[in-house]
């Protein structure tokens, strides 16, 4: 058996370690925002208006494409605004969001239908139906929808359960299986009965002692196996995870399900065990609060949709200015000011005392980012065609497969910010491809309207050429026509003439 | 009665035919130069360049008649990719066939629209849908933005849009980072 590690990466320290590992569950906020842009697809439609009184766990928003995920009300209360509102991107762009004030009471809708412990006689359709309908998303940060993901991977052999917690310094994974580790089982049981996996595997960092002697002593299924891998970064990784723990290479642009395994963030088991058995959809998720000016890093349990400063109150900050930061502190973003709201994919939010950033300077060509890129691509290299925006040659790197991990830039001498020119190369690329798409279809249209015209012109003429043709015939059959009726009738004059001579004589 | 209208189908599938084998003809003994040209231009079809849309500019282009720089929806980059491509000096963009702006759609306001279907007539790439007297509307993902409709508008209720980036299509500033 392999030793579960991996080439690249880098051996991080929790930079703010907690002394306690308690999930803390906070009162409820008195409104939630909750963004309709997710993850992929196109925007959600809100279905409630403004003034609309809704329950917690009420469907607020829906969205056609099947692959995406609902919006479920996090709060009970009445609906105050549908507007745009900035979001907590790199862009600091505005998007649609439904913001609920809260009555206080917390009131569910009709829960009763689930598929309750006994979730062995409901169908696996069923129960991929509840998850589609929970608006279940991967919980790790990358917040792809589930239901999708399962669909993806249908016919799987594996089950990997991803626990390994992103990055460093982030704690949310550890709280939750600390906090449920029952439902963490369940979960997985849940899924093995719907993917069709033989075994599952729940893949857990070896600095995670209390969480793994608590799964294993509550995992009493034979098809469910704990491991506990190397502390590395990026071990949790999709890609690189598949590699360690079973040896299997995923290809190029490819995904796990490609090669048969399905990998799910263990928040998300828990949020599949609430939706299945308690006919919960996703309303809250676990955040982590640390970062410099934190005085004890916090992991607190939070509905969506509730604000930053709302759920700093509840952390021991040290006064003045901070910067903030969504998620981890290699692959998250530097936020203005905290007038942002959690959600599904907010996993942490760092709070430093301002350091001045080093200045980049140029590549010295030393190639330490080579070394520790986990993916084994040459970092050094899809710098220098990023920043000359050269796509085609970035491409020729693989630099979709780049997972944005930042090991690179954490190493760079020269402090460039290499995954920054990664995300705009693939930005770039984005937009160039639909451009393309763009005009090639409307050159197509062009072209096609051209032929239509010419060909309308030509029928026309035909018809014309048709009818005048028609129309000359007949002038001519009528003239031979007439020609014949005058003949005719000559001959009867003729015949009459004669005859009258004749009786004449 | 239904003689007519079998013999004019089939007419018009014989035409068809015959016009979409010559259009690939066409497109095989063509000029690869101007599929080349055509290639770099936006297709935005608006007419700008004093010719009937890109193609036709694009062959003016290959055969010499017009200079390349009379694009505005392509931009400096596109009058610079032009003369990489031909192998020639670059120009600036002639302003006289107007300015560069960003990429906008059309929007009907149906509360005004009579549906006259003068602007589907109008648009190069049909990027309308309706039939007369009913209301028009725009296939968002059609339009170019290449103006045409406007002037045709008898009601005057259509109105160019431009078109924002999301937080889906935003790209970032590479030359904001070099500065970092
Ligand atoms: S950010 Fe991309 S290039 Fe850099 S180390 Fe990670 S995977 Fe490799
Ligand atoms: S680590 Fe930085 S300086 Fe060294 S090769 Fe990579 S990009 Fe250049
Ligand atoms: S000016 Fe308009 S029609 Fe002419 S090439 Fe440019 S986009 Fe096409
Ligand atoms: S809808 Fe108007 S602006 Fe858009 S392509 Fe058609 S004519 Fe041009």
């Amino acid at each position: 058996m392999s030793n579960f590690t991996f080439k690249g990466g880098l051996v991080l320290e929790n930079p703010f370690p907690a002394k306690e590992i308690d999930l803390i569950r906070i009162p409820l906020p008195d409104r939630v925002v909750l963004p309709m842009q997710q993850r992929i697809g196109d925007q959600a439609k809100p279905c409630v208006s403004v003034g609309d009184h809704v329950l917690t766990g009420q469907v607020i928003a829906t969205i056609d494409d099947d692959r995406c995920a609902p919006v479920h009300a996090s709060i009970s209360g009445t609906v105050v605004a549908i507007d745009n509102q900035v979001m907590a991107h790199q862009s600091g762009l505005e998007a649609l969001c439904v913001t609920i004030e809260s009555d206080g009471e917390d009131e569910w809708m009709d829960n009763s239908v689930a598929c309750t412990e006994n979730y062995d006689f409901c169908t696996p359709d069923t129960i991929y139906n509840k998850i589609r309908l929970s608006g279940i998303v991967g919980m790790g940060g990358a917040g792809f929808p589930t239901h999708t993901k399962v669909q993806f991977a249908e016919g799987c052999h594996t089950l990997i359960v991803n626990a390994t917690e992103c990055e460093p310094g982030i704690m949310c994974d550890d709280a939750l299986m600390q906090a449920y580790p029952t439902k963490v089982i369940r979960g997985v049981e849940v899924l093995l009965h719907i993917c069709g996996a033989e075994k599952a595997i729940i893949a857990i960092e070896d600095d995670k002692k209390e969480s793994i002697e608590l799964l294993r002593k509550f995992c009493k299924n034979e098809r469910i196996t704990i491991e506990a891998i190397p502390t590395k970064y990026t071990s949790g990784a999709e890609k690189i995870l598949v590699k360690s723990l079973l040896g299997i290479e995923i290809p190029s642009g490819g995904y796990a399900s490609d090669v048969g395994v399905l990998c799910q963030n263990v928040g998300t088991l828990v949020a599949i065990f609430d939706a299945v058995v308690e006919n919960r959809p996703l309303i809250s998720r676990v955040v982590t609060i640390t970062g410099s000016a934190i005085k004890e890093p916090k992991n607190l349990q939070v509905r969506l949709g509730a604000s930053y400063d709302y759920v700093l109150s509840f952390a021991d900050i040290e006064q003045g200015e901070n910067d903030i930061r969504m998620a981890g502190m290699m692959m998250g973003v530097d936020l203005e000011g905290t007038n942002y709201s959690i959600s599904k994919n907010t996993n942490c939010i760092f709070v430093n005392k301002p350091i001045e950033k080093p200045s980049a300077q140029e590549c010295i060509r030393c190639g330490m980012c080579n070394t520790v890129c986990p993916v084994e691509l040459l970092p050094q290299q899809l710098y220098w065609y990023s920043k000359s925006s050269n796509i085609e040659k970035a491409l020729d790197y693989n630099l979709l497969d780049c997972i944005e991990c930042g090991c690179c830039s954490h190493v760079c001498p020269s402090n460039i910010p290499l995954v920054d020119y990664y995300q705009f190369a693939k930005a770039l690329n984005k937009q160039q491809t639909k451009e393309k798409e763009q005009t090639d279809n409307a050159r197509e249209r062009f072209e096609f309207r051209e032929f239509r015209l010419e060909r309308n012109k030509q029928e026309r003429a035909e018809m014309m050429e048709a009818k005048k043709k028609a129309l000359k015939e007949k002038m001519a059959k009528d003239k031979a026509q007439k020609i014949a009726i005058a003949a005719a009738q000559e001959r009867v004059n003729a015949a009459k003439t004669a005859k009258e001579s004749e009786d004449a004589r | 009665m239904l003689d007519a209208v079998s013999i004019l189908s089939i007419l018009a599938l014989a035409l068809g035919l015959v016009l979409g084998y010559a259009a690939i003809r066409y497109k095989v003994e063509g000029n690869p130069l101007v599929d080349q040209i055509d290639a770099i231009l936006p297709q935005t079809q608006c007419g700008q360049c004093d010719f009937p849309g890109c193609r036709p500019y694009a062959e003016a282009i290959a055969s010499g008649e017009a200079e390349i720089n009379q694009c505005p929806p392509g931009g400096q980059d596109g009058v610079d990719a032009l003369a990489e491509l031909l192998d020639v000096e670059t120009l600036t963009l002639n302003a006289e066939h107007g300015e560069t702006k960003p990429k906008r759609i059309a929007v009907v306001d149906e509360k005004v629209c009579i549906g006259c279907t003068l602007c589907i007539q109008a648009c190069p790439v049909d990027a309308f849908v309706g039939s007369s007297k009913v209301m028009t509307q725009v296939i968002v993902s059609e339009c170019t933005g290449c103006d045409l409709c406007l002037p045709v508008c008898p009601v005057d209720c259509i109105d160019m849009v431009e078109v924002k980036p999301t937080i889906n299509t935003f790209v970032p500033n590479v030359l904001e980072l070099a500065n970092v």
